[in-house]
Parts: structure tokens; C-alpha cells; sequence
């Protein structure tokens, strides 16, 4: 472990000073307190980093009642301190690693233990609504950037004994906390080992944010699609954790990783839940029609065009002969045009500051519009196409999905100008290959579909009643299957 | 020991798997062939084709099942020995890829006439091998989960299929038995070779993981794919009359032609290219059999080598050879011909074979 220093704290006070100041060198927020305890007085050190502590605490409930100390300290584990999470160690890697996280290290002279408490207190911002997942009728409290926090917010929700934790670290220059969160008698035992099992292989630098971790530990890395569902919302991963779903909170990232998921979940939100069924309903297939248009709609343009002009009828094709009648450029490259000007829009607006924001949406405006078609650049059906794949793909509630079709959709387009409908079916069949034999966590991601299971059909396409959906999702493999048997006493 | 523990596939992927084997190509041109032969009585040779391939899957799942963990590449060493198993093995094998080989080639010959008229074979030949390569690489389970799910996506195409019923001619159905038995027996013949798709089950049976559904599982698949053939050959026959189906060569695609909506026009081509979702489940199996098979008999665990083998001489062989309409239909009858032997008599014979050997082996232990 550490270079040149020995493993263990030693009784003398002055040569673990030295052995702290050769370790830390070039650190000037490492505060040491010399202080004089009891009565009579003893030497004893206290050591934190400046920047990562609660200073008041430090200064009210450690060197205060410390130095007002009247009793004789003879070991370390005489001393009464108001603080009630403290440990007890004697090797030099807990002192530095819990230093290191914001807590405070007491050295007592002629005693090898030290005592470590809890002052963590670091800069973090208030708990706000996350503006990535924003919700109409759910709780208005996202995920910040501390892990103790965010478990608390999970905690609300689920007051009860099986909410489990287990906390590791990942990473061997960050110790990145990481906390798994189950229902314990809910979570499969095996999904929940393999998980484990991942989280433990990772041997990195550091994880900066949960989306590296689940890039780290996901089971198909070739895949354009997401297999676990990153959230910033509390009431989110709580209706996970019902369904025997497993939460992994990263400390120092604001959105937590869910796993295993499913394909049909990541169009699911928790909104549905508390909307009338009908609407709820209404909702998940037009998000489904969505997904289908975001990927097809342009490539059906294109293998129209190309291929199979006889498909559309004569009115339309006369229209559609009219508005193209000007424009240069052959349909695959005025819809690849159209599409990346689409895209470098959305990632325009997504970096820049609100104020010039705006810009881009006056421009955009132009660009995607009806100065392009009059420039004779493109076509008056192609802006509309291009527009409704762009609001098609907007309907998505997850942004990790919706990241996806619209990556998925540029090779699409690229089959239909080759081969027309034959590309773009082939092309269905690839990714229905794919999403089939693809996993999460080892649980398939085609669930309920491939394979079928009836049961959870409920919650897929349409969303039941609240009083339908007794049992809790297959796909996640939960240990106990029935969620509730009637909804009233 | 379970051989296929990780593999296994459920009750209702089998009876999918199977019928999506059925419900191919052979659909496309069932009506013609069976107004040819037994005018309006045709589909009652369906109904008859549907008792007997039954029986014969029946038969062969009770072969399949006194070795459960057995694949018909295992159990025909078991009970010939080494050559005359290897023999069997390998007729499967080529069995197999006959069968591979028609579905892909008629499947190329239908798009080519169909919707690309003007793309070279092998292009499309390279297209069909994408999807065919990556979902046959996975296996049994995977072949199960992707049968299930186009059958899910081709729901709809039935009920769009029974659409031109209200314009025809109930009449045409009239009169029933006009010739007597005699046309109807002969059309049997036909009809049990639509139904080829449930020998596979000397493969997949093995990966099944209830057994004790088996024969409900055949006799459902059966089933579902003679509801579909009465569909469509009944739909012809009102509305085409029984007359007129013989002249069209793919009569079920004629029947789209007439389908028609204010917003889109012949419809036929965006059927047909959905269709081929329903001709790729027939298709895959079978190459799965063939690569597996291939591989078992050079002992190797892993197929996807032998499939990438086998993906490359099928591009390859297109490069050089585009079967024409006749080619295609030699290659069927082909098929059909080797099929009656393979999933009609030889499963029979298999199947009285083993119980005698079995009866014989247990004498002796007496």
C-alpha cells in the first residue's frame, strides 16, 4: 500500500506527525491542532482537511469540549465527544482514506488508536428538480451530488427493513462510494452476486460520474442501446426497487443507475403511474409509434423516393414531384443534410448558456425551414419529415434511448437508399436481433415480448389499472412475485 | 445432465419456432397448386394434411422422448452405430441445407421480381445474410425468442389477407365433393409438404425445457399454420374463383394487388417486404440445423465458425449463380421430395425401429 510508510499507527505522537507530514506533503487545507487534553494535560493531534469539513462542527463539538476537558485521559477511549459516528482504527490507510473523505483523525500521545469522526460538510448544492426528467404529477426533489443524501431521499419513500444497502468503493486514486439498494427480500440473490461480482472487477482511476460505471459494467458494450436506466428522480428508482430492481447510487454523481432493465422500460415513466389509466395508456403506445418514426420515418422517405414511387399515390407524388422539382440533391443526401443539421441543433442548444440559446432557435428556425426550402436546397416534405423525427424522438422519456434511435437512425437511412423497403425490414430484423439477444445483467432485455411472458404484459404497451397490477415484473426476476392481492382491506 | 441447460427455449417458442417454420414460401403458391389439382375441394386436403402431419410429428416426438437430451444427430449414433449414424446424420445435414437453400434462393427470386427488380442477387443475397448470420450465431434460445416476436409483428397480415373476403363469391366454394374423393387424395400430397417445418422438431426437441408439452406444442404449431393456410386458400378461392387461382403463380400476392388505401398504393410491396420476416423464420432454422449439424459431426462446440464458413459460400455462390423462376421451382420440388422421405416415412421408420431395438434390448436384460 503506501510507499515508505509502516501499516500501523505507532504510540508516539511525534513520529506519527512526521509519518502525516511526509505522506502529505504540498497540501496546505491539511489542518494539524495541536491541542493539551485533561487534566493532567496530554498531548494530542488533530488532523482534517480544511476544504472537506464542517467547520463548526469541528470547532463546537471537537476542540471546544476538548479543551474544557477536565477528566485524566489515559487511552483514547476516554474521551467523550458530542458526535455520534466515530471509529477507532490503527492502520495509517483508514486514517488517510477517511481524512481524505472529509472526516477528522484524532492522535492521543502514548496511544497507537486513533479516533476518527464524522465532520464530513462540502460544498453542494440544494435539492432542486432535476431539469433533465421533469414531471408533472411525481415529486419535485431530484438526486444531488452526495450519496448520503440521495439514499435518504430513497429512504423516504421505503421506510421499511428490507431496504438494504451495501457500500463499496470503486476506483483506486477516487474511492468513489458506490451503494447498491434492494428490497432484500424482492431482489433476486443472483442478479444481485452478478452485479456485485461486476462492481468488484472494475479496477480504474476513478469514476467521475455513474454513466462510466454502468459503461464499465454493462453486459454488451457493442450495443447502441442502453441496458441500465440512469435516473436523477427518487420516486423513479423507488418504483424500481418495488419491482426487484436493483439501485446503484455513485456518490458524487446526481443520477443513480438501475438495473436489470428491459427494452419496454425505458418507455415507461413514473408519471404513468399516477395518470388515469386510459391516458396512461394512450401515452405508452404513442411513445412506442414515437419510436417507430424516429427511426423509420426518414429512411421511409428515402426508399419512397428511390425505390418505390409507385407506393405513393398520384396526388401525393404529384405534390411531392412539385416541392422536389427544384431541389439538386438526391433524397438519401437531402434527408442526411436535413437529419445532422437536426442534430447539430439539439447539441448547440444543449451546451450553450440559456441566453444565446435563444439564437440557436431563431436559426434553427431558418435552417430547418422554409428559407431552406425556398433557397431550393431542400424539399417542403423533407423540413416536415425532419421535423416530426425530431419531435418523434423528443417523446422518448429516457435521453439514453433517445440517444440511440437517433444514432440507429443514420444507418437506416443509409439500407433504404441502397435497397429501398427490402433495407429498411433487414434492418428492423438487425435490430430486432440484436434487442432479443441482448441482456441486462443477465435478465433478457426482449422481456415480456421474447420471451413471453403474458403476466407483465400489463404494464408494457398499455398500462392496466393500478388494481390489475398485482405481481411485480418477471424480467427483474423479483423472489417474491405478488406485489398486492386486492387493493382494499 | 441437461445438455442444453443454457438453451433452452419455452413451450410457447417452440410451437412458434415450428409454425414459423411451416408458414414460408410454400404459402405463396399453395392456392395455385391446390386448385390445379383439387379445384374447390382444395382445402379439404388441407384439413387432411393437417391430421396427418400430426401424426407424424406426434410419431416423432415419441421417438424423440424415451432419449430426451437427444438431438436426431445423437440418437440416430445411438441406435445405428457409427456409419450407418454418420449416414442418417449427414442426410439430415444435407436435408437441412436443401431446404436452406430453397428458402434463401426463392426468397432472393421473389424480392428480385417483386421489389428490387434491378439490384444484382448477390447485394440482396448479402442483405438477407446479415440477419440470417447474427440471430442464427445465438443459438436456440435466441432462434425461439425472434419466431416469437415476428410473430407478434405479423399479426396483422392475416387479417389484411382475409380483407378482399367481402368482395368475393361465397359461391365459388360450390359445389362441395364435385369429383369425388379422388382429386382430394391426390392434393394430400400437396398439402403435407406445405406442412414440412415440424421434422425440425428432431432438433429443437432436445432444447424444449417442458417435455411433457411436447405433443401439445406440435399439435398447436400444426395448427396455427393450417388456420393460415385455410385462410389464404379459402380467401383465393372466393375471391379469385377456383378457376382463375391455378393461372396466377403466386396467388396470395396477387390477392394483396387488389388491396388498396387512399394513402398508399400497391400494397403488395410493403407486404411483401414485411414478408420477409415470415420467410426469414423459415429460412433460419433451417440453417441453424444445417451449421449445427455440420459442426456436431466435425465435433465442434461453438457453430459460429461453421456458420461464417457457410454465410461466405452462400454470398459466394450467388456471385455466380442466380436461379431462375425454373431453377427455383426444381429446387422446391426438390425439397418437397426429399422432405416426404424425411419427415413423413423416415420418422415412421425411425420410429418402428427404435421401439423394436428397445423391445429387444429389454428382452435381453430379462
Amino acid at each position: 500500500m503506501m510507499n515508505g510508510i509502516q501499516q500501523t499507527v505507532t504510540h508516539s505522537l511525534d513520529m506519527n506527525e512526521q509519518t502525516l507530514r511526509d505522506y502529505f506533503t504540498k497540501t496546505p487545507d491539511l489542518i494539524y491542532c495541536h491541542l493539551f487534553i485533561g487534566e493532567p494535560k496530554k498531548r494530542a493531534l488533530l488532523i482534517y482537511l480544511n476544504t472537506l469539513v464542517d467547520k463548526n462542527s469541528i470547532n463546537n463539538n471537537i476542540i471546544d469540549p476538548l479543551l474544557f476537558e477536565t477528566k485524566q485521559i489515559h487511552t483514547i477511549a476516554d474521551i467523550q465527544l458530542p458526535i455520534g459516528s466515530k471509529s477507532y482504527t490503527t492502520k495509517w490507510e483508514h486514517v488517510i482514506q477517511r481524512v481524505f473523505q472529509g472526516e477528522t483523525a484524532l492522535f492521543l500521545d502514548g496511544d497507537d488508536h486513533v479516533l476518527l469522526l464524522d465532520t464530513q460538510g462540502w460544498p453542494q448544492r440544494a435539492i432542486a428538480e432535476p431539469q433533465i426528467e421533469s414531471s408533472l404529477k411525481g415529486s419535485h426533489q431530484g438526486f444531488i451530488e452526495t450519496c448520503e443524501k440521495n439514499i435518504a431521499l430513497i429512504r423516504r419513500y421505503l421506510p421499511h427493513q428490507q431496504l438494504k444497502i451495501e457500500e463499496t468503493t470503486v476506483g483506486r486514486r477516487g474511492h468513489t462510494p458506490v451503494a447498491l439498494l434492494y428490497l432484500e427480500d424482492v431482489a433476486h440473490p443472483e442478479v444481485l452476486q452478478e452485479l456485485k461480482d461486476r462492481i468488484e472487477q472494475v479496477d480504474v482511476d476513478t469514476i467521475v460520474n455513474t454513466g462510466e460505471l454502468m459503461q464499465y459494467i454493462e453486459d454488451n458494450p457493442f450495443s447502441p442501446f442502453p441496458q441500465f436506466l440512469l435516473t436523477e428522480r427518487p420516486d423513479a428508482a423507488v418504483s424500481n426497487l418495488l419491482q426487484g430492481r436493483i439501485v446503484i447510487v455513485v456518490d458524487r454523481s446526481p443520477s443513480v443507475m438501475i438495473g436489470p432493465m428491459t427494452f419496454i422500460t425505458f418507455f415507461q415513466t413514473v408519471d404513468d403511474y399516477s395518470t388515469r389509466w386510459m391516458i396512461a395508456s394512450f401515452l405508452r403506445l404513442l411513445r412506442l409509434l414515437a419510436f417507430f418514426m424516429a427511426i423509420f420515418l426518414p429512411s421511409a422517405y428515402i426508399a419512397a423516393l428511390s425505390f418505390h414511387y409507385e407506393i405513393i399515390p398520384l396526388n401525393l407524388l404529384l405534390t411531392v414531384g412539385e416541392s422536389r422539382e427544384r431541389v439538386p440533391l438526391p433524397p438519401i443526401l437531402e434527408a442526411i443534410l436535413m437529419e445532422l443539421a437536426l442534430e447539430m441543433l439539439r447539441e448547440a442548444g444543449l451546451r450553450l448558456p440559456a441566453p444565446i440559446g435563444q439564437t440557436v432557435g431563431i436559426v434553427g428556425g431558418v435552417v430547418i425551414g422554409q428559407a431552406a426550402v425556398e433557397a431550393g436546397i431542400v424539399s417542403n416534405i423533407m423540413v416536415v419529415i425532419v421535423s416530426l423525427t425530431a419531435i418523434a424522438s423528443f417523446i422518448i422519456p429516457n435521453p439514453d434511448m433517445s440517444e440511440s434511435i437517433r444514432l440507429l437512425r443514420f444507418p437506416m437511412m443509409i439500407a433504404a437508399s441502397l435497397f429501398g423497403l427490402v433495407g429498411m425490414v433487414i434492418g428492423f430484423m438487425l435490430i430486432i436481433g440484436h434487442l432479443i439477444s441482448l441482456e441486462s445483467l443477465g435478465t433478457p432485455a426482449g422481456s415480456p415480448f421474447a420471451p413471453t411472458r403474458l403476466r407483465d404484459w400489463k404494464d408494457t404497451l398499455l398500462r392496466f389499472p393500478l388494481w390489475m397490477m398485482r405481481t411485480r415484473p418477471l424480467s427483474a426476476r423479483p423472489t417474491q412475485l405478488t406485489r398486492q392481492k386486492k387493493f382494499r382491506k | 445432465m441437461k445438455r442444453y441447460q443454457f438453451n433452452e427455449i419455452t413451450t410457447m417458442q417452440y410451437i412458434f419456432l415450428i409454425s414459423g417454420t411451416q408458414i414460408g414460401i410454400g404459402i405463396l403458391s399453395l392456392p395455385a397448386q391446390l386448385a390445379d389439382i383439387a379445384n374447390t375441394d382444395g382445402w379439404i386436403a388441407i384439413v387432411i394434411g393437417w391430421i396427418i402431419s400430426i401424426i407424424a410429428s406426434t410419431i416423432i416426438i415419441k421417438t424423440m422422448e424415451k432419449h430426451q437430451q437427444d438431438t436426431i444427430f445423437d440418437l440416430s449414433r445411438r441406435y445405428f452405430g457409427r456409419t450407418f449414424g454418420t449416414f442418417i446424420h449427414i442426410a439430415f445435414v444435407a436435408y437441412a441445407l436443401l431446404a436452406s437453400i430453397t428458402v434463401v434462393f426463392t426468397a432472393i427470386h421473389i424480392t428480385q421480381v417483386w421489389i428490387l427488380p434491378n439490384t444484382p442477387n448477390y447485394l440482396i443475397m448479402m442483405l438477407f445474410m446479415l440477419p440470417g448470420f447474427f440471430i442464427t450465431k445465438n443459438g436456440v434460445r435466441i432462434l425461439g425468442r425472434y419466431a416469437e416476436v415476428v410473430f407478434y409483428l405479423t399479426l396483422w397480415m392475416p387479417i389484411l389477407i382475409a380483407v378482399p373476403l367481402q368482395k368475393g363469391t361465397i359461391l365459388h366454394m360450390l359445389p362441395m365433393l364435385k369429383e369425388g374423393w379422388a382429386p382430394i387424395i391426390q392434393a394430400v400430397k400437396t398439402t403435407v409438404l406445405s406442412f414440412l417445418g415440424f421434422e425440425l422438431a428432431f432438433v429443437f426437441y432436445p432444447f424444449l425445457k417442458e417435455k411433457k408439452h411436447a405433443v401439445k406444442a406440435m399439435v398447436i404449431a400444426n395448427s396455427i399454420s393450417a388456420l393460415t393456410f385455410l385462410l389464404i386458400t379459402i380467401t383465393c378461392f372466393i375471391f379469385f374463383s377456383p378457376d382463375e387461382t391455378p393461372l396466377l403463380i403466386w396467388p396470395t400476392l396477387s390477392l394483396l394487388k387488389t388491396i388498396e388505401f387512399p394513402f398508399i398504393e400497391r400494397f403488395e410491396v410493403i407486404f411483401l417486404s414485411f414478408y420477409l420476416f415470415v420467410m426469414s423464420t423459415t429460412g433460419i432454422p433451417y440453417i441453424f440445423t444445417t451449421v449445427f449439424g455440420i459442426s456436431q459431426l466435425i465435433g465442434k462446440k461453438d457453430h459460429t465458425i461453421v456458420l461464417l464458413v457457410a454465410v461466405c459460400i452462400f454470398i459466394f455462390t450467388s456471385f455466380l449463380y442466380n436461379p431462375s423462376f425454373f431453377h427455383v421451382q426444381t429446387l422446391g420440388s426438390w425439397w418437397e421430395k426429399y422432405g416426404l422421405w424425411g419427415a413423413y416415412f423416415f420418422p415412421i421408420g425411425l420410429f418402428i425401429y427404435t421401439s423394436i431395438a428397445r423391445w429387444f434390448q429389454r428382452g435381453k436384460k430379462k
